[in-house]
C-alpha cells in the first residue's frame, strides 16, 4: 500500500514533463519519414535545424511573452521592418561591421517592442489590439519608396562578410546560424529559470495581482517581456537577411502563427504562468520538422504541409487538455472522492 | 436632456464626430489640389465615394459575426480561413456539378452557394464546439489552431492553383460587384445588403432579450450562467453565425475578384474584422459595443483609405499604417481620458480631506 501510494500515476508524470508526449510524436514523426524517405534523418538533419533556427529565436522572445499572459503578433513585421531597415542602412554604406548590423536589429527589435509594451501596459490596451496594430504599422514602413526610397533589399546591397556570416562559417560543424539560435535559447532558459527578473515573469502571468502585492513591479515586468520578444525578432530580422540575403514588405508574412503554434505545441499555457524553454525548442524543431519533412515524402500536393500542421497542433492542443483532466479525474478518485 | 447628455458621451458620438472630421479635412484638401491644379476635377463628393464604397464593404459581413464573438469576449481568428475554404469548396462543388460544360447550369450554382454557406456554418460549429468543450483553452488558440486546419484543408482541395471560371452562369456572381442606380447614386449592392442585416442585427443584440445575454456573456460569464443562461449554447450558435458570414464574405469576395479562386484569398481578413469592430467600441474583454459603432467604424476605415489612397495619393501601405494608427488611439484615447479623471477624482478627495484635517485641526 505504502509503495503504491508513493509510485506517482502515469498520467501526472506526462503532465508534469509535458514535452514528454511530444518526443514520442516527434520520434513517430521521424521514424515515419524514414520509411518513406531512406535516409533522410542523415541527410536532411542539418538543413531542418538551418530552417528551424528563425523561428527558435522568435519562438524564445515569444516565450516571454506568453509567461506574462500577453501575446505579440508583430514579431514578423518587426523581423522584416528591423532587417529592411538594416540592409538599407548597408547598402547606403552606413553600417559595414557585420556586428553593428546584429546589434542594430536588436535595438530597433528592442524599440518597437518595449512601445507594445508600454502600450499594453501602462496604456491598458488588450496585447492582441497593440501588436495588431503596431504590426500593422510597422509593416506599412518598410516599402519607404514613398519616404527614403527604400523597396526591397537584394543581396547586392549587402556586403560579403555580413552574407557568409551565419551560412558559412561553422563551428563543430554547425553554422553560425544553429548556434546563434542555441545561444538564444541558452541564455533565454537560464534567464527564466535562475534569474529573479526570469521568475517575476512567471509570477506576473500566473496572477498578477498577487505579484504585485509582493512587490513585483509588474508594469516593468510586461514592458521587458515585450522588449525582449522585440529584441528577439529583431534579431531574426538581422538573421533573415544574412539568410536569404534578401527582404522585402512581405517577408515572413503570417508565420507569427507557427511561432505561437511552436510554443503551445510545446506546452506553453497562453493564459500566462507556465511554460519551458525545453518545451518550446521541441515544438519549435517540430514545426520545422514537419515544414522540411513533408514535402520531401512526396504525398498529396505540395501544399500538405499546411494541412498537416494545422491538425497537428490541434490534436496536441486538444490532447493536451484531456491529458489534464484525466490526470484531474485519476487523482481525485486515488484519494476517494 | 438626459439623453441628449448621455449621447454626447457615447462612443457613438465620438465616431460620428472623428468621421465628420475626416471629411472635412478631406475636403479641404480635395479643393486645395482642384485650386492648385494637382488634379483636375473634384473627387471627394458625396456620390463619388459612396461609389468607391465598394471594396471596404467585403469585410463588413465578417464584421457583423466578429462583433458577436467580441461581445461574448471571445475572439475568433479563423473568420478569414473559414471565408476562404467555403470559397474554394464553392469553386470545387460548382466545377464537378457543371461538370466542365460551357455553361453550367443555374441550379448548380445554387447548390453550390448553398454547400459553401453549408461549410462556412460548420466551420464555426466546429469553432463552437471546440470552444465551449474546451474551456481551458483560450478561444485564441483554438482558433488559431482551426485557421492553420481550414487553410490546409483549402489547400488539400486545390493545391497552389488558382480555379478561373469563364462560364457566364458561374461569372453572374460578379452581379454582386455591380452597383445599384438609384437616381444620380450609385450605390454598391454590399451596402444595402449590409444595412439590412445590420438592422436584424441591431433590433436582435441590443432589443430582445436573447441579444443582451451575449453582452452579458461577455461582462461575467459565470454570473450569466447561473442566472440561468444556456451560455454554452449561446456561445456555439454565435460562433456558428460568425463563420456563416465569413462565407457571404466570401461569396461577396469572388463576386468582386473576376471569378476566379484561390486557397490563399482572404488572408488577414480576420483583421480587419477585428479593428472595424474594435473601433466600433467592442472590446476583446467582452460586455461592450453596439452595431451601430460598428457600422460607422466600417464608414471611417472605408472613407479613410478612400481619401488617402484618392487625394493624397498615399499607396497602399501608408493607409495600413493610418489604420494601425485610428486603432491603437482609438483604445488608448479612451483609457487615458479614463485615467486622467481617476486621477483628478483622487486630488479633489485629497484636498478635501486636507481641508476637513485642517478645520479638526483648528
Amino acid at each position: 500500500m505504502q509503495t503504491k501510494k508513493e509510485r506517482k500515476p502515469i498520467y501526472s508524470i506526462l503532465i508534469e514533463h509535458r514535452e514528454i508526449p511530444l518526443l514520442a510524436v516527434l520520434a513517430l514523426l521521424l521514424i515515419a519519414v524514414s520509411l518513406r524517405v531512406p535516409g533522410y534523418l542523415g541527410n536532411s538533419w542539418l538543413n531542418v535545424l538551418k530552417n528551424g533556427s528563425i523561428n527558435m529565436v522568435l519562438c524564445c522572445g515569444m516565450l516571454c511573452v506568453l509567461l506574462i499572459g500577453s501575446i505579440d503578433i508583430s514579431i514578423t513585421a518587426i523581423l522584416a521592418f528591423a532587417g529592411a531597415v538594416a540592409g538599407k542602412l548597408m547598402g547606403d554604406g552606413a553600417v559595414q561591421s557585420t556586428i553593428v548590423m546584429f546589434l542594430l536589429g536588436i535595438g530597433i527589435g528592442a524599440v518597437i517592442g518595449a512601445l507594445n509594451g508600454v502600450l499594453m501596459s501602462y496604456g491598458r490596451v488588450i496585447a492582441l489590439i497593440v501588436t495588431l496594430s503596431t504590426s500593422y504599422i510597422v509593416r506599412a514602413l518598410i516599402p519607404m519608396d514613398w519616404l527614403l526610397g527604400m523597396n526591397k533589399i537584394n543581396p547586392t546591397q549587402l556586403t560579403q562578410a555580413f552574407k557568409d556570416s551565419l551560412i558559412n562559417h561553422s563551428f563543430l560543424g554547425l553554422p553560425f546560424l544553429v548556434w546563434l539560435a542555441v545561444l538564444v535559447v541558452v541564455i533565454t532558459g537560464v534567464f527564466l529559470k535562475y534569474t529573479r527578473t526570469g521568475r517575476n515573469l512567471y509570477a506576473v502571468g500566473s496572477n498578477a495581482e498577487a505579484a504585485q502585492m509582493r512587490g513585483v513591479p509588474i508594469n516593468r515586468i510586461r514592458v521587458l517581456a515585450h522588449t525582449i520578444c522585440g529584441a528577439t525578432a529583431g534579431l531574426a530580422g538581422i538573421m533573415w537577411l544574412a539568410f536569404y540575403a534578401a527582404i522585402e514588405k512581405g517577408s515572413a508574412l503570417g508565420d507569427e502563427m507557427f511561432t505561437i503554434a511552436a510554443c503551445v505545441l510545446g506546452g506553453v499555457a497562453v493564459t500566462g504562468g507556465y511554460g519551458k524553454i525545453s518545451g518550446v525548442v521541441i515544438g519549435a524543431l517540430m514545426i520545422a520538422f514537419i515544414d522540411h519533412a513533408i514535402p520531401q515524402m512526396g504525398i498529396g500536393n505540395s501544399m500538405i504541409t499546411e494541412f498537416i500542421k494545422g491538425i497537428l497542433l490541434l490534436v496536441a492542443i486538444l490532447l493536451n487538455v484531456i491529458l489534464q483532466r484525466v490526470a484531474e479525474k485519476q487523482d481525485l478518485a486515488r484519494r476517494n472522492i | 436632456m438626459q439623453k441628449v447628455k448621455s449621447f454626447l458621451k457615447s462612443w457613438e458620438f465620438f465616431l460620428i464626430l472623428l468621421l465628420v472630421v475626416m471629411c472635412a479635412v478631406f475636403k479641404v484638401a480635395d479643393s486645395v489640389n482642384v485650386a492648385s491644379g494637382v488634379s483636375r476635377k473634384s473627387v471627394f463628393y458625396f456620390a463619388n465615394v459612396l461609389r468607391s464604397m465598394r471594396p471596404y464593404f467585403l469585410y463588413s459581413f465578417m464584421t457583423l459575426g466578429m462583433m458577436l464573438i467580441l461581445a461574448m469576449g471571445d475572439i475568433d481568428i479563423s473568420v478569414g480561413a473559414i471565408g476562404t475554404l467555403s470559397v474554394v469548396t464553392l469553386g470545387v462543388v460548382y466545377n464537378k456539378l457543371a461538370g466542365g460544360a460551357e455553361e453550367g447550369s443555374p441550379m448548380a450554382l445554387v447548390a453550390a452557394l448553398a454547400v459553401c454557406l453549408l461549410v462556412g456554418a460548420l466551420c464555426g460549429a466546429l469553432n463552437g464546439f471546440l470552444v465551449t468543450r474546451f474551456k481551458e483553452l483560450f478561444p485564441m488558440i483554438i482558433t488559431l489552431a482551426t485557421q492553420l486546419f481550414f487553410r490546409g484543408f483549402s489547400y488539400l482541395l486545390i493545391g497552389g492553383e488558382t480555379l478561373t471560371f469563364k462560364d457566364p452562369t458561374f461569372k453572374s456572381l460578379s452581379n454582386l460587384n455591380q452597383l445599384l442606380k438609384i437616381g444620380e447614386l450609385q450605390i454598391p449592392i454590399s451596402i444595402p445588403i449590409y444595412l439590412a442585416l445590420a438592422v436584424v442585427f441591431y433590433i436582435w443584440l441590443h432589443q430582445t432579450g436573447n441579444g443582451r445575454k451575449i453582452f452579458a456573456i461577455g461582462t461575467n460569464s459565470a454570473a450569466t450562467y447561473y442566472s440561468g443562461v444556456r451560455v454554452d449554447r449561446i456561445k456555439f450558435w454565435c460562433f456558428v453565425i460568425a463563420g456563416f458570414m465569413s462565407a457571404v464574405t466570401g461569396i461577396f469576395f469572388v463576386g468582386n475578384s473576376s471569378s476566379s479562386v484561390k486557397a490563399d484569398i482572404m488572408d488577414g481578413y480576420h483583421m480587419y474584422a477585428i479593428a472595424a469592430a474594435v473601433l466600433g467600441g467592442f472590446s476583446t474583454d467582452g460586455g461592450k459595443g453596439s452595431v451601430i459603432g460598428a457600422t460607422i467604424s466600417l464608414v471611417i476605415f472605408g472613407v479613410v483609405k478612400f481619401g488617402l489612397g484618392n487625394i493624397f495619393s498615399f499607396p497602399d501601405s501608408a493607409v495600413n499604417l493610418s489604420v494601425g494608427v485610428i486603432l491603437i488611439l482609438s483604445v488608448l484615447g479612451p483609457n487615458l481620458l479614463e485615467d486622467a479623471q481617476n486621477r483628478r477624482k483622487v486630488r479633489l478627495r485629497r484636498a478635501e480631506t486636507a481641508k476637513l484635517n485642517a478645520a479638526k485641526a483648528a
